[in-house]
């Protein structure tokens, strides 16, 4: 009897267990519309949800439900996870849970890093979210650590160093759990460092493993880079990969070159600008697919690599989406890395097109005198033709939702002397823009397969937001001056707007809790635009953070 | 004779001075050597050419172009958890010459 009723009590306590969260549930999150338990809304970053509660018809009526202080003056980027009613949210100096139904703070688990450590930050003072499984909350720190924090209290379980930000290393990165890892990024490409990609164990945060995106000698594409150019040559990773749990393969985009002065590193410059596909466990390299060799121009590719299925010639295919920061919007088959696509969805004058056959951008003159040291004026400028906010991809439509610029830079390489700790960009800074008359950005509804625009929303200021979208057709994204909007997915009309008080460079998302569905972005101003574009119209915009959520009116 | 030793020392003394001017005058911070300073460290948050919405860091144009102790004092050692300290890497004279550019306002 007793042993009897002992089983009962394991078994009884094996959902409680589970119930923490699990790998299943993180494959699942993608489909999963009561909860928002993955970076991207799902592991193929679609950030695109099947919930109709609010939808074009009603969205005008959208208000808001609560604010959250986030007690921060920095840009406010990072995305809110929602796992069975709590909010899970980061900033760069602390990590919270909230209740999603009432904003009442139910912990907050401050981050403290040495005061130096900003001088290695090139790009906002941030952090962009956290992954949750089995019961923890992994975060990264500005000074390079990983952190898991006890989902329930927030308590500190473990903490491992991931880099020296004396080298110039720091952390903005939301981890990915994939196949049972955590998978880190790191940044400091414009500081000299070799970038790479970390592994560590759940449960103790011990290292597993880590692939450099800068080839060394000896290694394959080593001899992409001459001399010791590989020491500091960059490949940043700050931006979460996508996961194919079919493929067990991890999608991660890898940044810029260091220094951007491209004539000090002859060669290909492996695998800085690429996408590379690895294996979750062991970090092994699938496949590269490098879109911009070489480059001057700063066109790292961390942002996102959305994943979707794609007729090609009639058969569903499974591919990999990137509007890459050099102007054109990339189709590969992700079993191979094969190119399917690749258009222009923004004003380029670097490269005339991509050669479908080797995947190379056919590259026009002003690459080549942009390497020779000559000053050129190039479409798009260093912040590209999509900076990193992300896109959003509906399936059914087949159409991605992206905040897109239209801004060209004058660029001339200079020498760049390598100190460690220090900037090491080899461009002249003093004088970047060649600003347009009229709208610096385009909220833009693009044909991945032609690049080519449905329709699209203008902004003077351009919109640094991510995008979320709807099957209740609306399109969600914000302002820098402050604007939450809601457009018709379908033509681009304007459906509602409510000023958050800061300026949005959050990531939007949506879930659905008792019946209710709910909206939810961070404000807060102070990233990459705000800080290098000297747009002295943004002076009129406060700075700070918080947490905003909206739903329609009770009936 | 004391006092022609004292002429003598008073005219050696006065010639040092005035040979020692122009040479204070070369050492004295050269706003050109901040700027190349700011950029390098200090233009990721302050703007480029010091050209800055101001709503996260300081708008050094509006520093207070009297107030040589104060940004001495907050470039040195950092100031409110916000900016970090600089002493560690910059020397005296470099952070002089960052205030000499930040006194030009950016316009060199």
């Amino acid at each position: 009897m007793k042993i009897t009723a002992l089983l009962t009590g394991l078994t009884l306590s094996l959902p409680l267990a589970a119930a923490a969260q699990t790998a299943s549930d993180l494959i699942k999150g993608e489909s999963d519309t009561a909860n928002v338990v993955n970076y991207g809304m799902g592991y193929s970053l679609q950030r695109h949800s099947t919930l109709t509660q609010i939808n074009k018809d009603n969205v005008r009526h959208l208000v808001p439900v609560w604010s959250y202080s986030l007690d921060d003056s920095h840009s406010e980027e990072s995305q809110p996870l929602v796992y069975k009613g709590v909010i899970y949210l980061t900033t760069n100096n602390a990590t919270m849970a909230i209740d999603a139904k009432t904003g009442h703070q139910l912990w907050k688990s401050k981050v403290d890093y040495p005061p130096e450590t900003p001088r290695v930050v090139c790009c906002g003072i941030i952090n962009r979210g956290g992954a949750i499984y089995d019961g923890k909350l992994f975060r990264t720190t500005l000074d390079a650590n990983v952190i898991a924090l006890d989902m329930k209290t927030g308590k500190e379980l473990w903490r491992s160093n991931a880099a020296d930000i004396k080298e110039g290393y720091s952390m903005t990165v939301a981890p990915l759990v994939a196949d049972g890892v955590v998978i880190t990024g790191v940044s400091g490409a414009e500081f000299g460092t070799r970038d790479f990609i970390d592994g560590w164990d759940p449960a103790t945060g011990k290292h597993l493993w880590r692939t450099y995106t800068v080839a060394a000698p000896g290694e394959p594409g080593g001899d992409s880079w001459p001399g010791d150019t590989w020491k500091h040559g960059g490949g940043s990773t700050w931006i979460t990969g996508s996961f194919d749990p079919e493929l067990h393969t991890v999608y991660w985009g890898v940044g810029n070159p260091g220094p951007f002065n491209a004539g000090v590193r002859k060669g290909d410059n492996l695998y800085t600008c690429s996408v590379i596909a690895i294996d979750p466990k062991t970090g092994t390299l699938k496949w590269h697919y490098q879109f911009s060799p070489n480059n001057p121009f700063d066109y790292d590719s961390v942002a996102e690599m959305v994943l979707a299925t794609v007729k090609v010639n009639g058969k569903p295919t499974k591919a990999l989406l990137d509007a890459n920061r050099n102007g054109f919007f990339y189709v590969l088959d992700r079993t191979n890395g094969k190119l399917i696509a690749a258009n222009p969805y923004v004003q380029v004058n670097w490269a005339s097109g991509i050669d479908m056959k080797t995947g190379r951008p056919v590259e026009t003159d002003i690459s080549a005198r942009a390497r020779a040291g000559e000053k050129v004026v190039v479409w798009p400028s260093i912040l590209g033709g999509k900076n990193w906010e992300p896109i959003s991809y509906d399936p059914a439509s087949g159409l991605a939702y992206a905040n897109t610029l239209n801004i060209a830079g004058r660029y001339k390489a200079i020498p760049a002397d390598y100190k460690a700790g220090d900037w090491y960009l080899g461009m002249d800074i003093s004088d970047m823009w060649e600003w347009p008359n009229g709208p610096r950005g385009y909220l833009r509804a693009i044909d991945p397969m032609t690049g080519k625009t449905k329709w699209q929303v203008p902004s003077d200021i351009p919109r640094f937001s991510g995008v979320l979208s709807t099957a209740g057709g609306v399109v969600f994204s914000g302002r820098l001056t402050g604007e939450f909007e809601a457009f018709d997915a379908a033509n681009g009309h304007k459906l509602w707007q409510f000023q958050t008080g800061s300026g949005i460079e959050g990531q939007p998302v949506t879930w659905q809790q008792d019946n209710v569905q709910y909206v939810a972005v961070t404000s807060g101003l102070g990233g990459v635009y705000s800080l290098f574009a000297g747009d002295e119209r943004l002076a009129s915009v406060p700075a700070g953070g918080a947490l905003w959520v909206f739903a329609l009116p009770p009936r | 004779m004391v006092r022609l030793r004292m002429i003598w020392f008073a005219l050696v003394g006065a010639l040092w001075i005035l040979a020692g001017i122009p040479a204070l005058a070369d050492d004295a911070p050269q706003p050109e050597t901040g700027a190349a300073l700011f950029q390098r460290h200090c233009s990721h948050c302050h703007g480029f050419n010091m050209v800055t919405p101001g709503t996260i860091a300081p708008d050094l144009r509006q520093f207070p172009r009297d107030a040589h102790d104060r940004f001495v004092a907050t470039v040195t050692r950092g100031r409110n958890n916000r900016m970090p300290p600089w002493g560690d890497i910059l020397t005296p004279e470099q952070i002089d010459a960052l205030w000499a550019y930040v006194r030009t306002g950016g316009k060199l």
